[in-house]
């Protein structure tokens, strides 16, 4: 009866009957977590850039799923002429990554600062410009670039009666995860633990007062936006053997980094670690009952919910306003 | 209930230019004056007559043109009111919608249900009363949600509903919440990335990735409308909504919608229900988009998640961005200029989306007041001095 009231909930059961098929099985069930835990990876890869830029800095940045994209550009550059390997590749695409974001901050968002839709406006017109540039240069076709071998073959956790891999992950996701959370402990230290990152929190606390106890604000801003720029780069760099490297494949990154940080709050560093770990293993779940699509249509409408009733994250610390 | 809600808030807010509002308590029973922001102004002859020349030089053009200018122009002034629509809800109210797509589509669909369930009752190659991709996904029966829009007057009902009802439902969502702007552009960001993803798995109903295709033409009750005849429907339409908007933003109501946008505290201290105003201007723009889409569909022959995906609300951002935010003549020209540029451009060079790009970006840095409204402010300053 419910059903017919509603035409989505209607075609939600409709995938369930197609999907019922293929057993509830333990080994499954496995698996899927699993998969969540790489897509775990990513998300807090993708998202720790965004929450430097956004979390930190209060900038609406629409083009940083373009800095992944740039990120994953370098590596192949890097890869195609000079054989690099993967790996080799990462400080070389964060150093170029972040060089851009400092020009784009110079140029761009310094002179829309506290004007955060027309911030949003200009990033997303970057958005496009960067991916018109880059596909003026290297052609709209899908480039691949080569995991390095040695972090190759998968990780068994439990066979089956035939002995072949039942539960497995692979080793480059278990490096993604360990990457993702490397950098997170590193920009954490920096952030809280060094001279820098007292100054940058002092600069978002309150602008003037930093000014007058003499901080550079404006040399700060733009080393926190080329870092968080940076971040993503690095992001771009390890995902980009994961898919083919094409100018769109940002956007995909853009809607679940934003996912990511909105979902953790931006209070705290960490919180993107939660959000990352919520959605990502949400989802994984969704899919498992249901399908990828609908997995994604209902993680997409939870994080709109939570927006509507906590627009500040989940895990965020109680102010009084 | 819902409806009812609708209806109420509709007739509530609906204004009455003479003594507007007055179902909407004034609790200073200000004057215009003293809110000071823009003065009313009568229709001016002057402006009457010059768009009433424009009119009836639109109205003959169709006659001097061939078939593809003619429909290119339908589509150009069709995209003119959808970017109308969005400057009432970003230009006058000060929401950022990337959403207006997904308007448009959802009329769209509609619209192209009715063509193609009429299309394939006309008698197609597989013996069945069903459209062709509905056929190829393996559904023997038409679902009970489509059937209905056979009837043209329902298909033209649901043209206007469905993206309306749908907008209401997300404006009452999120605008009775202390949620700033921001996170609402953001939220229209993963509405339309959601709906993009959710079309596209529902192959079965909606055509999937290439949507409906090869619809027929539109004929109402049986009589073919010829494109002349379509172009005229839709130079009508587009002008009503011009002038419908004209005159609401000209009303009380209007001058509220822009203290709005100036200073949402300040309006709603004085005894305003904030949220009220902004559901219905929101639920307005999306039902002119949804229109907007029906009639598209005749025109283009297809609809698609394409105009559901973000690129294309990011498209009539731009229209308004370039034509000027809070002018309702600019996002129109802005609309047929940059569609007629696009149009040619696109044969020329695979690279149109880097040229809007750019534009966008001088736009948002250099001219924030867009093309119309830098001009006549322009001439407001000569005219002071």
């Amino acid at each position: 009866m419910y059903a017919y009231l509603f035409p989505v909930f209607y075609l939600a059961q409709e995938a369930v009957t197609e999907e019922t098929t293929e057993a509830f099985s333990i080994v499954a069930l496995g698996n899927q977590l699993l998969n969540g835990i790489s897509i775990v990876g990513i998300l807090l890869l993708t998202g720790l850039g965004l929450a430097i830029t956004f979390g930190v800095m209060r900038i609406i940045n629409l083009a940083h799923g373009e800095f992944i994209m740039l990120g994953a550009y370098v590596t192949f550059l890097m890869q195609s002429t000079f054989g690099l390997d993967l790996l080799l590749t990462i400080p070389f695409s964060f150093l170029i990554t972040a060089a851009i974001g400092a020009l784009v901050e110079i140029s761009i968002i310094r002179r829309l600062y506290g004007r955060p839709l027309e911030t949003l406006l200009a990033t997303w017109g970057l958005s496009i410009v960067l991916q018109g540039v880059i596909k003026l240069i290297f052609t709209a076709q899908l480039k691949y670039v080569k995991a390095p071998p040695y972090i190759s073959g998968n990780l068994t956790l439990l066979r089956d009666a035939q002995g072949s891999a039942a539960i497995a992950i692979s080793y480059y996701r278990l490096f993604i995860v360990f990457v993702a959370i490397a950098l997170l402990a590193l920009t954490g230290y920096l952030l809280y633990n060094t001279d820098l990152g007292r100054q940058v929190r002092a600069v978002t606390q309150n602008r003037e007062m930093s000014k007058c106890l003499g901080i550079n604000t404006s040399l700060v801003d733009m080393v926190t936006f080329a870092y968080g720029c940076g971040l993503a780069g690095i992001a771009g760099s390890v995902i980009s053997s994961l898919k083919s490297v094409s100018p769109p494949m940002g956007q995909d990154y853009l809607v679940d980094a934003w996912m990511t940080v909105v979902t953790g709050g931006v209070d705290k560093l960490i919180g993107v670690l939660a959000g990352a770990f919520l959605i990502g293993e949400f989802n994984a779940g969704i899919a498992y009952l249901l399908n990828d699509p609908t997995a994604r249509v209902i993680v997409l409408a939870a994080v709109i919910v939570l927006i509507r009733y906590k627009p500040e994250g989940l895990f965020t610390i109680q102010k009084r306003s | 209930m819902l409806v009812a809600r609708g209806l109420l808030l509709f007739l509530i807010c609906f204004p009455h230019p003479p003594h507007p509002l007055s179902l909407i308590p004034h609790p200073l029973k200000m004057s215009q004056s003293t809110i000071g922001i823009a003065k009313r102004s009568q229709l001016p002859t002057k402006l009457m007559t010059i768009s009433g020349i424009i009119f009836i030089i639109m109205a003959i053009l169709p006659l001097f043109l061939g078939s593809f200018q003619v429909s290119l122009l339908s589509k150009l002034l069709l995209f003119g009111a959808l970017a109308v629509s969005l400057d009432l809800v970003w230009g006058f109210t000060g929401i950022l919608s990337f959403a207006h797509g997904v308007f448009f589509t959802l009329g769209g669909y509609a619209m192209a249900y009715y063509l193609k369930l009429n299309l394939a009752a006309e008698g197609n190659t597989y013996g069945v009363d069903l459209p062709d991709f509905m056929v190829w996904n393996g559904l023997t029966e038409l679902p009970w949600f489509i059937a209905p829009l056979k009837y043209f007057p329902l298909a033209a009902i649901a043209m206007v509903a469905v993206p309306a009802i749908f907008a209401y439902l997300i404006g009452w969502f999120i605008f009775r919440s202390k949620v700033s702007g921001v996170y609402i552009t953001i939220i229209t960001l993963a509405i339309s990335s959601a709906l993009t993803t959710f079309f596209i798995s529902q192959q079965a109903y909606t055509g999937g990735t290439n949507g409906i295709t090869d619809v027929s033409r539109l004929s109402i009750f049986g009589i073919d409308i010829p494109l002349n005849g379509l172009y005229w429907m839709i130079l009508l339409f587009t002008t009503f909504v011009l002038v419908g908007s004209y005159w609401l933003t000209q009303s009380n109501f209007g001058l509220i919608l822009r203290s709005i946008k100036e200073n949402e505290n300040r309006i709603s201290y004085l005894g305003y229900d904030v949220a009220s105003f902004k559901i219905f201007i929101w639920t307005l723009s999306a039902g002119i988009a949804g229109i907007t889409g029906g009639l598209f569909v005749p025109l283009n022959r297809f609809i698609s998640p394409v105009y559901l995906a973000v690129a294309f609300g990011t498209q009539v951002v731009i229209w308004v961005a370039i034509g000027g935010r809070g002018t309702l003549i600019g996002p129109v020209i802005a609309a047929i200029l940059l569609g007629q540029i696009q149009n040619y451009a696109e044969r020329v060079t695979q690279d149109w989306q880097l040229v809007v790009g750019i534009l966008l970006l001088i736009v948002v840095l250099f001219i924030p007041d867009g093309l119309v409204g830098s001009v006549s402010k322009f001439f407001d300053k000569a005219k002071k001095q």
